[in-house]
């Protein structure tokens, strides 16, 4: 499904470079999990997938499904089937939360979604998610609090049904319950699309005790330097990343 | 219990115009490359104001706006969203008066100009305030939509032109409770931009 090639990134118009030759490679339906210190580059390695305008490619390659992604736009590669659930979604005064969700869902599908379908999975899911109804009328995030934010992410990812799913810090902002329900839903997704793929980028393995990865890698320095199983995430929550730092794969 | 308020439409071809209020008032202020002189006065104790005022620029304009806290325990609420289309001058006046006399007022302004190409824009946000038991607040931006929102909106399959068009509808409607209908030739001139 996604195939990285010795890519390496910085901040546009700096000298700051964050990826380092860094390659990953993801198949149909599997679960891959990120770790690392802060500052390493797992967000930047989100948001390039993704397209975000401050980041330039100096060198590598990203394959989706046979694009050349790096030749997209964001839009284009959200088609694609690709979703980016943010750490730190965008608040966007004045613009409905189902405005926004019912723009979104007619640009991938291409045509316009029946309304009384549409409110009906907006409800059905806001349901399964915990996510108080009110929200769906409120302003994109706009004063939403920071577990109701991630919620919304997922509400999103149920609607626009991606195929290859990035988590960006899901875990941080949602309570002990919330992380639970979350979780299960998006269990559930996995189960009925099973060859969607996942990128989990977090600092804790107890999410990925609901969301089980195959793999587990160690982002250091821009680079991946370890890949394990769950036993790495557990490993690096209790001894910190001292047992990785320069170590080689 | 909720109060209710009075709610006024601007939507006669007048260049000033003068309001002297005396219960809760919401005026929706939606206007098309036109310049005013507006002046609010809250005359009577406890009352509050919604003002919002909403254009597409085109041309050279101003854009005077004065809210007079006449009496104690006024409060006003004024939103000022402005697109500049062309290159030309856009200049926002905005006055928030609190003399002496008047106590625990609260006195809010929100100004915000969308260039969309080079314009010339300016905002003087000035706060007039002769009494120190007030709540003021003022913010002014001047600028182009910021990056991260239409990346944002871009990143769930949006085009960039329907993600911009979805934040300038946010932005000039910039208010749920407005009636559509009353603003028709405004709701269309966006679609224009
Ligand atoms: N737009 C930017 N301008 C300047 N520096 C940036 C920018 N974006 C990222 N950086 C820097 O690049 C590094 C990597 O940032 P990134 O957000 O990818 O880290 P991260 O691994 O996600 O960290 P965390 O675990 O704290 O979320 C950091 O040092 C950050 O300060
Ligand atoms: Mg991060």
């Amino acid at each position: 499904m996604l195939k990285i090639t010795n890519l390496s990134t910085r901040v546009v118009d700096s000298d700051i470079n964050i990826l380092d030759k860094f390659n990953l490679e993801i198949g149909d339906g599997e679960i891959h999990a990120i770790m690392g210190p802060n500052g390493t580059g797992k967000s930047t390695l989100a948001k390039t997938i993704m397209g975000n305008y401050q980041y330039e490619v100096v060198k590598g390659k990203i394959n989706f499904d046979n694009n050349d992604l790096l030749k997209l736009s964001v839009d284009e590669r959200a088609k694609l089937g690709i979703f980016l659930s943010m750490q730190d979604p965008t608040v966007i005064d004045g613009v409905s939360n189902s405005e926004f969700i019912r723009t979104a869902i007619n640009s991938i599908n291409g045509e316009k979604t029946n309304l009384y379908q549409f409110i009906k999975d907006m409800e059905s899911n806001m349901k399964d998610l915990k996510l108080d109804s009110k929200m769906t009328h409120r302003s994109l995030n706009k004063d939403f609090s920071g577990g109701e934010k991630k919620k919304n992410e997922i509400l999103q990812l149920k609607m626009i049904k991606p195929k290859f799913i990035i988590l960006d810090e899901l875990d941080s902002g949602l309570d002990v319950d919330s992380l639970k329900i979350v979780s299960k839903n998006i269990n559930n997704y996995l189960k009925d699309n099973p060859k969607t793929s996942v990128l989990i980028i977090t600092h804790y393995p107890r999410i990925l005790e609901y969301i089980k990865p195959d793999f587990v890698h160690v982002l250091v320095d821009g680079n991946i330097k370890k890949t394990g199983d769950i036993k790495l995430a557990h490993d690096i929550e209790k001894n910190g990343y001292e047992i990785v730092d320069g170590k080689d794969e | 219990m909720v109060k209710m308020s009075k709610v006024i439409y601007i939507d006669e071809n007048k260049d000033t115009y003068k309001f002297d209020l005396e219960e809760d008032t919401i005026i929706y202020h939606y206007s098309i490359n036109k310049s005013y002189d507006v002046e609010v006065n809250l005359n009577k104790e406890d009352i509050t104001l919604n003002y919002y005022y909403n254009n597409i620029n085109y041309d050279d304009n101003t854009y005077k706006i004065r809210i007079n806290h006449n009496k104690s325990n006024t409060n006003s609420f004024v939103y000022n969203h402005g697109v500049n289309v062309s290159d030309n001058k856009l200049h926002y006046w905005v006055d928030g008066v609190i003399p002496k006399k008047s106590e625990n007022c609260d006195c809010n302004q929100d100004n915000q100009i969308i260039n969309i190409k080079n314009g010339k824009s300016k905002i003087w946000p000035n706060l007039l305030v002769d009494n120190y038991d007030v709540n003021a607040n003022h913010s002014a931006y001047i600028g182009k939509f910021k990056e991260s929102l239409l990346f944002y909106l871009m990143s769930r399959g949006i085009s960039r032109k329907d993600s911009y068009k979805l934040l300038l509808e946010g932005f000039l409607l910039n208010t749920d409770s407005v009636d559509r209908e009353k603003i028709k030739d405004f709701v269309d001139e966006i679609n224009k931009i």
